[in-house]
C-alpha cells in the first residue's frame, strides 16, 4: 500500500522532476514590453532568481524592470534594492508610477550580509533587486537565493557586471555557470539600442536575440549647429531604430 | 530584626516567623538568613498587578498583596469560576504559593486570605459564617485593646458586631468602628487604584555574571514577556526599545531597537534583539541587564484586534518586520527610502531619508529623469570643445532650461541627454552664461 501522502508531498515540492509529459509551466510575470515577453515565453520567470548580465551601467538596465517593480509595489509589496550602484532618483520612480513609499534601500558591508539581506527580503515576499558589483556571490550564495525564490514564489533579480575587470574575477561568470533560472545578457548597439540575448533559459536556445529600442521620449532634439560644443556621434553601422515588424524578424539568431 | 518568614527546613529546627534573628541563630547556627528588600517587593507586586489588570479594572496595591473587584468582569468571562481558573493559571507562572480571599468588601477579602488558590466563588451564606467566625486578633487593634477584648469574653468578630456602635466607639475609640465600616462594606475604600506606569523600566540582575552572548538570551526573553504584559494591560504597542548591559566594573553597553509597525509579541521582539545582540560588543561579564522603554503609540498590540480584520494589515506587518529586522541585523543607517523634495533642483528633488520619514510632497517634474543621481554634480572636461567624462560624451537632446533656487544662490541649468561611444546615457548640464559643464545622472 502506497503512503500516499508522502508521494502528494513530494510531488507538491517544485523541484522534483516529473518527466516531459507532467512538466509544471514554469510561471511568469509580464515584464511589459510583449517582445520581451515573447523571447523570455510570457515574461520574467515567477518565483525564480533572474540574472541580468550588464555591460555597463547606464544603457538601460534597470527600465527593463520599472514595470515589474510598479506591479509589485501596487499589491503592496516592497521593493528592495541591495547594494544600487547610484542613488535612486525619487522623481523618475515617481513618473514610473511606483510607490516610493514601498521602495528600500539597503546597503550591505560584507559579502555575508548581502547574502542575508537578500534571502530575508525573497523569503518575506519582497521583491529584490541586487548588485553584486564587488560582493562576487559564489555559485552556492546563488543557488541559496534560487530556492528561496522558489520557495517564497516571488521572483528576484540580481544585477552582475558583465564586463572583465582584473584577473580575480570570480570564475563563476567566466565559466558561465549559474543556478539562476534566467540569465540575460543586456548591452548597448550603438546608442540608441538595447540587446537582450538569453544565455540560460529553459525552452530557449542560448543565444536567442532580441534588439529593443531605447528611449523613446527623445522629444526635443537638438538644433546641433546652436550647441556650444563639438557634438557628432560616430557612425556606428546599426544605429538606427529596428523598425517595428514583425517579431521573428527581430530576432538575430547569434 | 526579626524572622519574617522561613523555609521548611528550618521550621523543623524550631524556627518561626517573628522570632528575633538572634534567638533564631542561637537555635540554629548554620541558618542563612536573607534581608528584606522592600523595594523590590514593591517591583513585585506592581508586575504582578499588571497581570490581575487584564482581568479586572478595579486593581489596588496593598503593602502585601493586591485586591481586585470582580464584579462587573463575570459576563467578560462568562463565569467566575472560569475567571478565576484563568487568574490562577496566570498567577503560577510567577509565583510558588498565593493566598486568597474572597469576601463582599476588600477589607474583608483579606481578613479571609488563606493559603491556597480556590477557583469557586463561595456561597454568600457561607460567606458570613466565615466572616462572623474570624479571630478578633486579626484585626488591627493595639495589644491593649486585645486584652480588653479577651477580658470582654469576646472572642470572634461576631461578638464585637452584636454590640452597638455607639458604646463601642465611646469605650474602644472611633477607628474600630472605622474599621467595622470598612470591612461590611458600609464605607468606600479610599485606596488609589492602580494603573500601569507611563514608562517601561524593568531590569534582570545575575550575580554570577553572564560571560556570553547566548547566556543573556534567557533573561533577555524574561524580560520581553514582563514588557509584553505591559503593553496589553495599557493596550499600546512600542516603537522604540532600549536594552543596557552593565558589568560590574567598567563601562556599560547598550542598544537601541526601532520598530516601524505594530508587532510587538515577545518573539518577535527577541528575535530583533538577538539580530542586533550579533552586531555589538559587550563588556565582560554582564551583571544587570535593563530593558526600559517610553516611547509608545496608541493602538492594539498584534493579534488583539476586537473586530479581528487582519487581513488588510498582514502584508503591512509583514513589511515592517522586514524592516526591523533588517534594520537590526545592519543598523538603522544602512536602510533608506527615496522621497520627492520640495524643490525643482534634482539635489533637492530626490532625496534618500531613513525609512518612515516620509512626508508626502507633490512637486510636479516633468522631462526626462534620469533613475540613478551622482551624489553630487561632477565638473566635465572640455577637449577641444569635446564634452569627456571617462570617455567622449555626444550630446543626444536638450537643452531643456531649469531655473530655480533664486532666493539662495540662483541656478540656471541648461539639462541635456548625452551618451558615451558604448551606449550609456548621461544627465548633463550646463551652467547658463558660463562655460562650466557637470554630469549628475545616468539614465538606466
Amino acid at each position: 500500500m502506497p503512503n500516499t501522502e508522502i508521494i502528494t508531498k513530494l510531488l507538491a515540492r517544485h523541484d522534483t522532476w516529473r518527466g516531459q509529459s507532467q512538466k509544471p509551466s514554469q510561471r511568469s510575470i509580464s515584464s511589459g514590453n510583449d517582445q520581451i515577453d515573447l523571447l523570455l515565453k510570457g515574461g520574467w520567470p515567477a518565483s525564480a532568481l533572474t540574472e541580468l548580465l550588464v555591460q555597463r551601467p547606464g544603457i538601460g538596465e534597470l527600465s527593463l524592470l520599472l514595470p515589474t517593480i510598479k506591479d509589485y509595489c501596487q499589491n503592496n509589496h516592497l521593493s528592495v534594492w541591495l547594494d544600487p550602484p547610484y542613488q535612486p532618483y525619487a522623481p523618475a520612480l515617481a513618473a514610473a508610477g511606483i510607490a516610493l513609499q514601498k521602495v528600500l534601500i539597503v546597503q550591505s558591508k560584507s559579502a555575508a550580509e548581502w547574502l542575508w539581506v537578500a534571502e530575508q527580503c525573497i523569503r518575506n515576499n519582497a521583491l529584490l533587486l541586487a548588485w553584486s558589483d564587488n560582493k562576487m556571490p559564489s555559485y552556492s550564495d546563488l543557488r541559496k537565493l534560487q530556492l528561496a525564490a522558489a520557495d517564497s514564489g516571488h521572483a528576484a533579480f540580481l544585477f552582475s557586471n558583465n564586463k572583465q575587470s582584473g584577473n580575480q574575477k570570480s570564475n563563476r561568470q567566466e565559466s558561465g555557470s549559474s543556478p539562476a533560472t534566467l540569465r540575460l545578457e543586456v548591452d548597448s548597439v550603438g546608442e540608441k539600442n538595447l540587446r537582450l540575448s538569453v544565455r540560460k533559459l529553459r525552452g530557449v536556445a542560448p543565444g536567442e536575440q532580441l534588439l529593443i529600442p531605447r528611449g523613446k521620449d527623445l522629444s526635443s532634439q537638438v538644433s546641433l549647429a546652436k550647441l556650444p560644443v563639438n557634438s557628432v556621434y560616430p557612425a556606428i553601422p546599426i544605429s538606427t531604430d529596428i523598425p517595428r515588424i514583425k517579431t521573428s524578424d527581430q530576432r538575430l539568431n547569434a | 530584626m526579626r524572622v519574617l518568614c522561613c523555609s521548611e527546613s528550618a521550621k523543623q529546627s524550631g524556627i518561626e516567623p517573628q522570632l528575633s534573628l538572634s534567638t533564631a541563630l542561637a537555635l540554629c547556627p548554620e541558618l542563612l538568613t536573607l534581608q528584606r528588600q522592600p523595594e523590590r517587593e514593591k517591583t513585585r507586586l506592581q508586575q504582578l498587578a499588571l497581570i490581575a489588570y487584564s482581568f479586572s479594572p478595579v486593581v489596588i496595591i496593598d503593602e502585601k498583596g493586591l485586591w481586585l473587584e470582580l464584579s462587573g468582569c463575570e459576563k467578560l468571562f462568562h463565569s467566575y469560576r472560569q475567571l478565576l481558573q484563568q487568574l490562577q493559571t496566570k498567577l503560577l507562572h510567577h509565583c510558588t504559593d498565593v493566598a486568597m480571599g474572597i469576601a463582599g468588601s476588600a477589607y474583608a477579602a483579606r481578613l479571609l486570605c488563606q493559603p491556597g488558590f480556590r477557583c469557586e466563588l463561595p456561597q454568600s451564606i457561607e460567606l458570613e459564617q466565615q466572616f462572623r467566625r474570624t479571630s478578633l486578633n486579626l484585626l488591627r487593634v493595639t495589644k491593649r485593646q486585645q486584652q480588653s477584648f479577651q477580658q470582654l469574653g469576646l472572642t470572634y468578630l461576631d461578638d464585637l458586631l452584636a454590640l452597638p456602635r455607639a458604646e463601642l466607639a465611646s469605650r474602644f475609640g472611633t477607628a474600630i468602628v472605622e474599621q467595622l465600616q470598612l470591612l461590611l462594606g458600609e464605607k468606600p475604600c479610599q485606596l488609589k487604584l492602580f494603573n500601569p506606569p507611563a514608562t517601561f523600566h524593568d531590569l534582570l540582575q545575575s550575580p554570577q555574571g553572564i560571560l556570553s552572548k547566548q547566556g543573556l538570551l534567557f533573561p533577555m526573553k524574561a524580560l520581553l514577556q514582563r514588557l509584553s504584559i505591559y503593553l496589553q494591560a495599557r493596550q499600546c504597542y512600542c516603537r522604540k526599545i532600549e536594552w543596557r548591559f552593565e558589568p560590574l566594573i567598567g563601562d556599560h553597553s547598550s542598544m537601541c531597537i526601532t520598530l516601524s509597525g505594530s508587532q510587538n509579541s515577545w518573539s518577535t521582539l527577541l528575535d530583533l534583539s538577538r539580530l542586533q545582540l550579533d552586531r555589538i560588543n559587550l563588556p565582560g561579564s554582564i551583571e544587570t541587564i535593563i530593558l526600559s522603554t517610553d516611547d509608545f503609540a496608541e493602538g492594539l498590540p498584534e493579534g488583539l484586534d476586537l473586530f479581528g480584520d487582519t487581513s488588510a494589515g498582514e502584508e503591512r506587518l509583514e513589511t515592517n518586520r522586514l524592516i526591523d529586522s533588517l534594520s537590526a541585523r545592519l543598523g538603522p543607517e544602512a536602510l533608506q527610502q527615496p522621497v520627492m523634495g520640495d524643490n525643482y533642483l534634482p539635489e533637492e528633488a530626490g532625496k534618500i531619508v531613513a525609512p518612515g520619514e516620509h512626508q508626502p510632497v507633490t512637486v510636479g517634474h516633468s522631462g526626462l529623469q534620469p533613475l540613478w543621481l551622482l551624489p553630487k554634480p561632477i565638473a566635465l572636461q572640455l577637449r577641444n570643445q569635446q564634452l569627456f567624462w571617462r570617455q567622449p560624451l555626444y550630446i543626444l537632446s536638450g537643452p531643456r532650461r531649469l531655473s530655480d533656487n533664486w532666493w539662495q544662490s540662483d541656478q540656471q541649468r541648461d539639462y541635456y541627454l548625452a551618451c558615451d561611444n558604448e551606449g550609456s546615457r548621461y544627465w548633463l548640464f550646463k551652467q547658463a552664461g558660463t562655460d562650466r559643464w557637470f554630469v549628475q545622472g545616468l539614465f538606466s
